[in-house]
């Protein structure tokens, strides 16, 4: 597929925009995932995860084909969300409300879709407060466990991402996890 | 108090599948006789499940669409490169 995708980048810096869309709908659902995770918004997400394609498409001619796509595609995601996760501090409170009020429409949505048995509703009320949690780590932290256990990249290509040693990687993720442990024991 | 800083180092190299194998001894064996380090390490690899066991997320069903219909508009590229 990494071939696919070289040939891709090819059409797409020769004024291809077909090849593109073919890339967007490769990604999607990585990026938009990685903008969620760390942004805990679902509006937010779609677009910083859009912007993410539409500046790697405006700065296609700057990517060093040598180098692997996707490294460089979740770097500018991770850029933009932490950028604007910074940004929002100011409003976090507010945010804390949206973000309970994104619940509860989850669970009216599902409400209204069908009555889910006891278990199921269990495990989505786990589920939110698990990634509440992890929305609540500092944002260096943040972006390193969800690189690595959601995203499931491994310790090189996150450093790549980020542009950190592998070793900061690892320190980040070791005091995440401690973070986290703390917060999920109990759970 | 050292001792268990060292050892929850040897936790967190064992999650990153990182242990060489005298470390791995030296865990399992302190593992073996303190239960305060046990109940910590299974703390550990619990809550990387609990993280795990998140659904994936997928994009909207329009995304790649609005993508395509935000590009900036297309500009003539000089085909002829040296």
């Amino acid at each position: 597929m990494e071939n696919v995708i070289k040939q891709k980048i090819k059409q797409i810096k020769k004024g291809d925009q077909a090849a593109f869309e073919d890339v967007v709908s490769f990604y999607q659902n990585k990026v938009y995932q990685i903008c969620f995770r760390m942004i805990g918004n679902a509006h937010e997400a779609e677009d910083l995860a859009q912007e993410a394609f539409i500046r790697a498409y405006t700065n296609i001619d700057r990517f060093d084909e040598r180098r692997k796509f996707s490294t460089w595609l979740y770097r500018i995601a991770t850029n933009l969300t932490i950028d604007r996760i910074r940004k929002k501090k100011p409003d976090y409170f507010l945010d804390a409300e949206v973000k309970g009020t994104e619940g509860l429409n989850m669970y009216s949505q599902l409400a209204a879709d069908q009555a889910l048995p006891e278990e199921e509703v269990e495990s989505l009320e786990l589920q939110t407060y698990i990634h509440k949690e992890i929305l609540a780590l500092p944002p260096k932290y943040r972006s390193v466990i969800v690189l690595r256990f959601l995203d499931e990249l491994s310790l090189q290509e996150i450093a790549e991402v980020l542009e950190i040693p592998v070793g900061t990687v690892k320190t980040r993720i070791h005091r995440g996890r401690e973070t986290l442990r703390k917060k999920l024991r109990h759970v | 108090m050292n001792c268990k800083q060292e050892v929850i180092a040897l936790m967190h190299k064992y999650l990153d599948d990182d242990l060489t194998q005298p470390e791995e001894k030296k865990l399992r064996f302190h593992l073996q006789s303190c239960s305060d380090c046990q109940a910590h390490f299974h703390e550990l690899k619990r809550t990387i499940s609990l993280v795990k066991s998140s659904s994936p997320i997928s994009a909207p069903g329009d995304f790649t669409a609005n993508v395509m219909s935000n590009l900036p508009q297309q500009k003539k590229r000089n085909h002829y490169m040296r």
